[in-house]
């Protein structure tokens, strides 16, 4: 196994997240490099070809959104997604509070090709150190003269502006931020129009996760062809995965794209810890389904995961092993989402109130073989019928979990009691 | 046009139009929570769930737009399992309340769980406990589990009237509709959120368990509470009125109402209420009372001859009563001394008359002295609702403080009332000089001096000539106005529309049927009767001393004439000189055609009794003209909608003289050393008696400059203060407003205060220290 670093080739360097140092390693000049080289518009035309897609889980084609913004005059905006929230992916949280310059000259170089003036980081409440060191580091750029007026004397301004969330999951759906960037109640927004037609404050609007914007600069450094040279033709290039749970050696890995999830659980994160047995993984963050331990060798990339039974998502990996009840498991995913609910359409808001009731009984040994069914069913009413994609994603562990630990289930309901005689459940809940 | 396919019917619609209305169109029902027309598309309730051919999962018909060629199902397997579900979440949490809930019988939550619900539930979790009879207002109950989050009540008051009072609170499952910083709601619109809720989340407070659907009666009629005559429903039980709803009218009104109108519906039963006859002091049986006026009437005319008598109307009459007035009055008292209760002298010539829907295509409006949020509220809502089509309307105010707001914003022109019609006629010289009609105009005014620059005057009159359609409301308090009004529309190319807010709010009905109805006729008739040739007042409705400005005359006339009969349904200012008091039935209790400030006629149907000894006007004609041996037919003589095609008063221009006349010169400014007092409509306290709106009837009517409150020492909320005036000095409460202009006192036109009528000559304003029982 060789690991080799790009987005996260910082990692080791001490005091990275301070100027002085990451220029002393290289820092901004892809920056100038994309203003000295090049028109905004070859830079859009690079990033379609590089195939990068967006890395916060719907891995839609980051240059064809740019190209969506209309050329019709208005300001427009860029907006950065760092709300990065879903239970099992803490790779945005590393270049943030780690490297944070990277991240902006990610952004200048985006805003760059997408003619946005101005751009704003919406970060997770929770990140509270993450903030500062991107507030910090947002001064330090300006003072350099990376931000503001006539960017290294291409002609080119940026204002950026850092803005903490209050701490609200929902707030990473897209229409959603905006909605808190705004100033308003954290509810997704009718789509259409898409933000690129009418996003903040009614203007066009970019709107990239912190690994997309990440991806840019080391696009622009060493070329489309070098991306694409890694990963399949439909997903090229690399990603990070947040490996957690059962395994030897939690945290983040930067891969290329479509190697296998064996390679990721086993080699790079130290395989299971010892005597435990591979139970389940979610491969993308808590909204996407399990996978068995007989889907190992399913490559990461997009198509090959959707094809074995579930997402790429955000890359989020959580292992579970024999010691976990997959009841209990659900149990939690499924609360995550009853308390992250906006509450804004009906499925969403009052089915994973119910999912949750009937999950945490059946987790205590109190359910019936018939809250089996209902279970289905009502996630049945859910799936497809909601306002946003949360309700969606509510259903992802549930619904798999269903589909192979059915006999779990049904243990609960026949012994009325966890299997697992571990409550692990209740020490996490209390 | 775009044509699509519901339920194998083709139907074509214009862009843009949702499937849901598409389908409405068809007399397709699909079930909607949280879509309103008048609020535009949500998809939050998932309620309206339909199959959309092409798509890979059941689209929302009230967020889906149509396209051409679009195949949709609303019904089958698939839509029908999905709304179930939708219905099924719905009523996880909801109360089973329905026993005692006041929307049982008449809830869309029964409705649709009866369609799509399944007769018993699957979820057997505790249901989330929110809070119950919990207060918005007043007049407003939440009932937080009842309530499904269909947004409606809260899109309406911040998007919709642009007040921000009512919000979500909490996320998820626990999400409640409460009011901000839990503060009560203080907009004029709050009760519309009853109507506009689809279940029993919010509730009337004075309708809160006062009766179920199948034990009311709900009579169409109209609100009689100002000139905006809203169409509404009564909802009658045991004669009592306990409800007031809007009802909607298709194309032309939503069917809002202000809270004076939906709430203020008591004073048929009020403690005020005038329910016996009193003659000279002394309580009679109604028959004595009518023998006893009828006499006083055969002895005025016999001892000073026909045309002795005057009357006067008033009040809240209809249409067809003002005819039986006249009637009765020509030819059984055989007197054509008649003339209508009028509080300001403006007169608007019908021609000139628009309607609402000039207000749905005017891309300029102008407040003449009138703030319509508080004269005639519907009419701001109507202009929200225009703005929120056209954010390009321009407002404009020009009166004698602030007339534009946040919720309508535009310029202002703060002159003197009796400045008004010099703005208009200087702003189109300085924009049209050249032109003969304006140089008459303004003849005796170009050099009259005005506070406003000549600048911003010449804008003022190109926008007035320029507006493609101008839409102006006026208070009627500067008569001068009619010939600004006829000189537009002379002058400009597009529409002009006047929509006159004065009252009484039935005074189009009343010159329908054929009483004199301008100022001047009332004056002259007073000026009679202080002068010895009239001998004897029939006050109809009508309270002089409250309502006709020039109180020194109304209080000689009423000294000066023999005999004052006054029917009335509350005690008058007057009944000091009152030598018959007749109690009189009101809106409600008789059936009757009402002409609102449109020229539009609308017929209000009777719902409840008339109580004790009041009587129907028409009681009263017949019953006197018998006592003159004479029969009196009030049936089907006269029509009001004889010569009217549709519900529009006839615009005939040819009969009325349309050529405007010079202005004349303002006298010039009163004594500079005494305060100015300005008057303005506001409807919440025009003075009918309301124990309902009692709450929010403030007790500090009056208004001054935010400065001098301060220097008063007057609190945000309010306070007392003394106000020397000429005839003594009164104590008023007095509140802080930006609108109101320095050393200018604020106070509604007519209001249950019986001081608004002697607020003359105020010198100075001073701090009361100890609060006095008023």
């Amino acid at each position: 196994m060789s690991q080799q670093y790009y987005l996260l080739r910082n990692r080791e360097v001490p005091n990275i997240d301070e100027m002085p140092v990451y220029l002393a390693h290289g820092g901004y000049q892809a920056l100038r490099k994309a203003l000295n080289d090049f028109k905004p518009e070859e830079l859009v035309d690079m990033v379609k070809k590089s195939g990068l897609r967006g890395r916060g889980g719907a891995g839609f084609p980051t240059g064809m959104k740019w190209g969506f913004l209309p050329n019709d005059g208005r300001k427009r905006y860029l907006v950065v997604n760092s709300d990065e929230a879903e239970p099992g992916t803490f790779k945005d949280r590393e270049i943030i509070e780690h490297n944070p310059h990277q991240l902006i000259e990610g952004i200048i170089i985006s805003s760059y090709a997408t003619k946005a003036r101005e751009a704003f980081i919406y970060c997770r409440g929770e990140f509270l150190f993450g903030s500062e060191q991107l507030k910090r580091a947002v001064r330090e750029a300006y003072e350099q003269g990376f931000l503001g007026e006539n960017i290294l004397g291409s002609g080119f301004s940026l204002d950026l502006e850092v803005y903490r969330g209050a701490g609200a999951y929902i707030c990473g759906e897209e229409s959603a931020l905006l909605e808190s960037l705004e100033g308003k109640r954290g509810n997704p927004r009718l789509k259409p129009p898409f933000p690129a037609v009418a996003g903040l404050y009614g203007g066009p609007t970019v709107i990239n996760n912190v690994e997309t914007i990440a991806n840019v600069p080391v696009i622009v450094t060493k070329g489309a062809d070098w991306y694409t040279s890694m990963g399949t033709a439909k997903s090229p290039g690399l990603k990070i995965f947040s490996v957690s749970g059962r395994v030897q050696r939690p945290g983040n890995y930067e891969i290329p794209l479509a190697t296998p999830l064996r390679t990721l659980i086993e080699d790079y994160a130290g395989g299971m810890l010892p005597g435990r047995q591979l139970k389940a993984v979610i491969p993308g963050g808590s909204s996407v389904p399990l996978m068995t331990p007989d889907k190992l060798d399913t490559p990461l990339d997009y198509e090959s995961i959707l094809q074995a039974g579930s997402m790429l998502g955000s890359g989020g990996c959580i292992v579970l092993d024999d010691h976990v009840c997959i009841v209990g498991a659900t149990a939690r995913l499924v609360r995550f989402y009853r308390e992250e609910s906006c509450g804004k359409c009906t499925p969403c808001r009052e089915g994973t109130y119910w999912m949750t009731d009937v999950l945490d009984r059946l987790e205590h040994g109190l359910g019936t073989p018939e809250d089996l069914d209902t279970l289905a069913d009502v996630a049945d009413n859910i799936g497809g019928k909601c306002f946003c994609p949360l309700g969606d994603a509510s259903l992802g562990v549930l619904v798999s979990a269903l589909k192979y630990f059915r006999e779990e289930f049904e243990a609960h309901v026949a012994q009325h009691a966890c299997p697992m005689g571990e409550r692990l459940y209740d020490t996490i809940n209390n | 046009m775009i044509r699509l396919t519901i339920d194998d019917q083709e139907v074509s619609v214009p862009e843009g139009t949702t499937i849901v209305d598409a389908a409405a169109k068809l007399g397709i029902d699909v079930p909607i929570y949280c879509y309103h027309q008048s609020l535009g598309p949500l998809g939050a309730c998932r309620m309206c769930l339909v199959q959309v051919e092409k798509m890979p999962k059941l689209a929302t018909g009230c967020t889906t737009a149509v396209s051409e060629g679009m195949v949709v199902h609303t019904q089958g397997p698939e839509v029908e399992k999905g709304r179930k579900g939708v219905l099924e979440f719905l009523l996880i949490n909801h109360p089973l309340d329905c026993p005692v809930c006041d929307k049982g019988g008449e809830c869309y939550l029964q409705d649709y769980a009866f369609e799509y619900g399944p007769a018993k539930g699957r979820f057997q979790e505790p249901k989330i406990q929110k809070v119950k009879d919990g207060p918005i207002n007043e007049f407003v109950l939440i009932d937080q589990e009842r309530c499904v989050l269909c947004q409606r009540c809260v899109r309406f008051m911040s998007e919709y009237v642009g007040e921000e009072q009512l919000l979500l609170e909490g996320r998820g499952v626990e999400t409640v509709v409460t009011t901000v910083e839990h503060e009560p709601a203080t907009s004029q619109f709050t009760g519309n959120v009853i109507d506009l809720c689809p279940v029993g989340a919010l509730l009337s407070a004075p309708y809160n368990h006062k009766g179920r659907p199948w034990n009311i009666d709900r009579q169409t009629t109209i609100c009689p509470h100002c000139p905006v005559g809203c169409p509404s429903k009564m909802t009658t039980r045991e004669s009592h009125i306990i409800r007031m709803e809007g009802r909607p009218v298709p194309d032309r009104d939503w069917g809002w109402l202000c809270d004076r109108g939906r709430f203020g519906y008591d004073f048929g039963y009020h403690p005020l209420r005038v329910l016996d006859s009193t003659v000279q002091g002394k309580s009679l049986s109604s028959a004595q009372a009518m023998r006893d006026t009828a006499q006083w009437m055969k002895e005025t005319i016999r001892e000073h001859g026909f045309g002795s008598i005057g009357v006067v109307m008033g009040g809240h009459f209809t249409a067809e009563e003002a005819y039986w007035i006249k009637k009765f009055a020509e030819e059984v008292v055989h007197t054509s001394e008649m003339a209508t209760l009028r509080n300001v002298p403006g007169y608007l010539p019908i021609s000139l008359n628009g309607t609402f829907e000039d207000i749905d295509q005017t891309d300029t409006v102008v407040f003449v002295g009138v703030d319509p949020y508080e004269a005639v509220p519907v009419v701001h809502l109507k202009l929200r609702d225009r703005i929120r089509h056209f954010p390009g309307l321009r407002v404009i105010g020009v009166g004698p403080r602030k007339l534009t707001s946040g919720t309508l914003p535009g310029i202002d022109y703060q002159v003197l009332g009796e400045d008004e019609a010099v703005v208009f006629a200087q702003a189109l010289l300085l924009a049209k000089g050249d032109d003969p009609t304006v140089q008459m105009l303004g003849r005796n005014v170009a050099d009259y001096p005005l506070p406003v620059d000549s600048e911003t005057l010449k804008t003022l009159g190109e926008t007035l000539l320029n507006a493609t359609h101008l839409t102006m409301l006026w208070d009627g308090e500067n008569p001068e106005m009619e010939q600004i009004f006829k000189a537009l529309t002379i002058l400009r190319q597009g529409r002009t529309a006047v929509l006159p807010s004065f009252g009484p709010v039935n005074w189009r009905g009343y010159e329908k049927a054929g009483i004199p109805v301008r100022y001047e006729d009332l004056r002259n008739l007073l000026m009679k009767a202080r002068n010895g040739d009239i001998r004897m007042l029939v006050l109809w409705g009508a309270d002089l001393l409250r309502d006709f400005p020039d109180r020194d005359l109304a209080r000689e006339a009423l000294e000066a004439v023999d005999y004052v009969v006054s029917a009335q349904i509350r005690p008058p200012l007057d009944l000091p000189y009152t030598d018959a008091l007749l109690p009189v039935a009101a809106w409600g209790e008789v059936e009757g055609s009402y002409v609102n400030m449109e020229g539009r006629v609308a017929v209000a149907a009777a719902g409840v009794q008339p109580p004790a000894q009041s009587r129907p006007t028409k009681t009263y004609m017949v019953g006197w003209a018998r006592l003159f041996q004479q029969t009196f037919g009030v049936e089907a003589e006269w029509d009001l909608f004889e010569d009217i095609e549709g519900d529009l008063i006839p615009r005939n221009a040819d009969e009325e003289d349309m050529t405007p006349q010079p202005l004349k010169r303002p006298d010039p400014v009163e004594d500079p050393t005494q305060w100015r007092v300005i008057r303005g409509e506001l409807v919440l306290e025009n003075g009918i008696p309301s124990e309902i709106l009692e709450p929010r009837i403030s007790l500090f009517v009056g208004r001054i400059h935010p400065d001098e409150a301060q220097a008063l020492h007057i609190p945000a909320e309010g306070g007392y203060v003394d106000v020397e005036t000429s005839s003594g000095t009164i104590t008023i409460g007095v509140r802080a407003d930006e609108s109101i202009p320095e050393r200018t006192l604020w106070v509604p036109r007519s209001g249950h205060y019986e001081w608004i009528a002697s607020l003359n000559g105020v010198k100075q304003l001073k701090r009361r220290e100890e609060v006095k029982s008023l």
